[in-house]
């Protein structure tokens, strides 16, 4: 704690308060979480536990956000993580322009390839949404928040816990009250986040849960034993019936994406949580490498948490290496008679 | 993966002396600082030596592999693997007259279970403990930091089980000389067992015990593998990596098969000396541990009494502004 400078106070976490501090050797900005653990009954809690061990590691993810350190402080301990100025809810919320095309397909590879990463090593997210994926100086995307994820294990089909992830990201099964589930539950936020960048807006922003269920069922139609198998035995079936609608082709819900955008959205939206298609294999999809290609991380919007400073520094100069040098040389005839 | 795993980052050495130089060190520097006011001749008679101390946690290691085995409900061997593990771990940069083995122990079995997601209560837990079950609750949560702090961290443990699973059905697909390969299971697990006595998990990756277990049950239950370590392990034309390999499967098998027992009446006197010699100051019963802890309490509480004042002043002071502005 004697190595940092708090500087002030970004948000409260899911467990904890994130201040935003400074290495005192380094002068480098580091978000911290402080994780208290005052008389809880069984000790330190597994989400803080499971944080800790799915982010140890991973470390040389471009896109997960580093757990720089970790230490005890009075009864509790603080992670510190790199500090990323904004994430992508506020890109989506106040970038000016809408996303480009370019700029959506950059976001959904990085994103996926920080799913890849934690998928490949057996950490299941559970609670992907906007406000998790944060967006770092340089615009690269890095997932954060890892107190709900889980190490998963593919062959024993155990039970976990149905009330993760944030609702309007949450997967059909869930809503339905699954215990065993797997990584497809954040192939379907994936697929949600897809749609929110390609709409800047929520396909499915319910008020509660039974409406998220009702705006899950309204476009992808109510499902049947033939498109969902299984879905009878999952544990809330009974509990709610719906009347039955045939699906809203996804092409009226997102109306400015490409071909090959919906094709792709199609695949994570499905209810079978198997049949969603993989993070690896999504980075294969023709989405990818059809033009306008995925833009550079420079091509980004700039986060905004931090903006009054930056703009200064914007009016000094701008270089742009594709105009002609000339251009940006001062003529001589003009200066000529002054010198 | 084991291969960009904290475990092999931060917790393989190079070979057995470099852990037992780690190890002489607490126990130098321990004597060291305790016993500035003692003839450097006396200082071993009165602290634990180096290899006093070995045959203590090694007796704990003990204890912490037949706790496990009991426990009730029955728990998954991963559990027992990574509580075999912390344990060793803690060790490396402490020393048993610092923080005596007995919580160290219960605490890191407490913690494997959380972190192999082996889900028992705390009642549960000391359930399993034949007396002073509030005492031991107190101390195994007060521990739980200490712990994870000296373990760096470092929570996930890549345990030999899941590779031996991983060899048997290798070997299954791959060997079809062999009619069952669930023969070679007992024999594997058992060595697998008794690996947990030694240091093995802290000088070899889990696939290459798993791999000397595998080929010891081979070799007891008469069936040749040979094949199948040359040609579908290795490769033709790998005869270095070949070399270094059975180089250092032989090692662990002769870590497995040399453990020396352990003798009951040195391990009472030792523990006497050790009451002794032990570090009153980070004894949780010492009456001196016991204020440390109330004032640490206090002095957080009154931080946080501090900050919520703050904080409500802050919201009064915008409050106001507020309604001025009105």
């Amino acid at each position: 704690m004697e190595q940092y400078t708090i500087l002030g106070r970004i948000g409260e976490g899911a467990h904890g308060i994130v201040f935003k501090a400074k290495h005192i050797e380094t002068g480098e900005v580091v978000a911290m979480k402080k994780v208290p653990l005052r008389r809880l009954e069984d000790g330190i809690p597994n989400t803080a536990l499971r944080e800790i061990k799915a982010l140890q590691e991973i470390d040389e993810s471009q896109h997960v956000v580093k757990l720089r350190d970790v230490f005890p402080h009075g009864t509790g301990f603080v992670l510190v993580f790199e500090f990323m100025l904004s994430d992508l809810s506020e890109v989506i919320r106040n970038s000016a322009k809408p996303l480009t095309e370019a700029q959506v397909k950059s976001y959904m590879q990085m994103l996926l390839k920080g799913v890849t990463y934690c998928h490949k090593n057996s950490i299941m997210h559970r609670d992907l949404k906007p406000a998790n994926l944060l967006i770092s100086e340089t615009g690269h995307l890095k997932i954060a928040d890892f107190g709900l994820a889980r190490v998963f294990n593919n062959n024993e089909g155990r039970q976990y816990s149905h009330q993760v992830a944030t609702r309007w990201y949450r997967a059909p099964e869930l809503l339905y009250g699954a215990r065993k589930y797997d990584e497809g539950v954040d192939l379907w936020a994936v697929g949600c986040i897809f749609g929110d960048l390609l709409n800047n807006s929520p396909l499915f922003p319910g008020e509660s849960d039974i409406e998220q269920l009702c705006c899950v069922l309204r476009v992808l139609g109510t499902p049947t034993e033939k498109t969902w198998p299984g879905m009878k035995d999952l544990p809330d079936y009974k509990k709610i019936s719906f009347p039955e609608n045939p699906p809203i082709p996804l092409e009226q819900i997102v109306p400015d994406a490409s071909p090959e955008a919906l094709d792709l959205l199609k695949k994570f939206l499905v209810y079978p949580s198997k049949k969603r298609i993989s993070a690896a294999e999504a980075l294969l999809h023709p989405y990818f490498f059809t033009e306008p290609l995925p833009a550079h991380h420079s091509e980004l919007p700039r986060p905004t948490r931090g903006a009054r400073k930056r703009q200064h520094a914007q009016h000094a100069h701008e270089y742009d290496i594709d105009t002609a040098l000339e251009n940006s040389l001062v003529d001589p005839d003009l200066i000529a008679q002054f010198v | 993966m084991f291969h960009t795993s904290s475990q092999r980052k931060h917790w393989m050495f190079r070979n057995e002396e470099e852990i037992i130089k780690l190890r002489r060190e607490n126990v130098t520097m321990y004597a060291d600082k305790h016993g500035d006011s003692m003839q450097v001749e006396d200082r071993p008679l009165y602290f634990l030596t180096y290899d006093e101390e070995r045959l203590l946690c090694r007796h704990y290691e003990h204890l912490v592999r037949d706790f496990c085995r009991k426990f009730d409900p029955p728990m998954p061997p991963s559990v027992l693997g990574t509580s075999c593990a912390y344990f060793k771990r803690f060790y490396i940069h402490n020393t048993a007259m610092d923080y005596h083995p007995k919580w160290i122990m219960y605490t890191c079995i407490y913690l494997a279970c959380k972190v192999e997601e082996f889900n028992v209560s705390i009642m549960q837990f000391v359930g399993n403990l034949p007396n002073n079950r509030e005492k031991a609750t107190e101390l195994i949560l007060n521990h739980e930091l200490l712990i994870m702090q000296h373990l760096n961290f470092n929570l996930t443990v890549h345990n030999p089980f899941r590779p031996l699973e991983g060899f048997l059905i290798d070997i299954k697909t791959r060997v079809l000389h062999i009619a069952d390969t669930e023969v070679l299971r007992k024999k594997a697990e058992e060595f697998i067992y008794r690996s947990l006595a030694t240091d093995a998990c802290l000088l070899f990756a889990p696939s290459q015990i798993a791999l000397a277990a595998v080929l010891h049950s081979a070799s007891k239950k008469g069936v040749n593998l040979d094949k199948y370590v040359t040609d579908s392990l290795v490769g033709k034309g790998n005869s270095d990596t070949l070399k270094q390999m059975v180089e250092q499967l032989k090692k662990v098998r002769f870590m497995v098969k040399h453990i020396e027992p352990l003798n009951p009446t040195k391990i009472q006197e030792l523990e006497e000396k050790l009451q002794k010699c032990r570090n009153q100051e980070l004894d949780p019963e010492s009456q001196i541990y016991k204020k440390k802890l109330e004032e640490k309490l206090l002095a957080e509480e009154e931080e946080t009494y501090i900050k919520r004042q703050l904080l409500s002043e802050e919201t009064k002071r915008s409050e106001d502004q507020f309604l001025m502005s009105v």
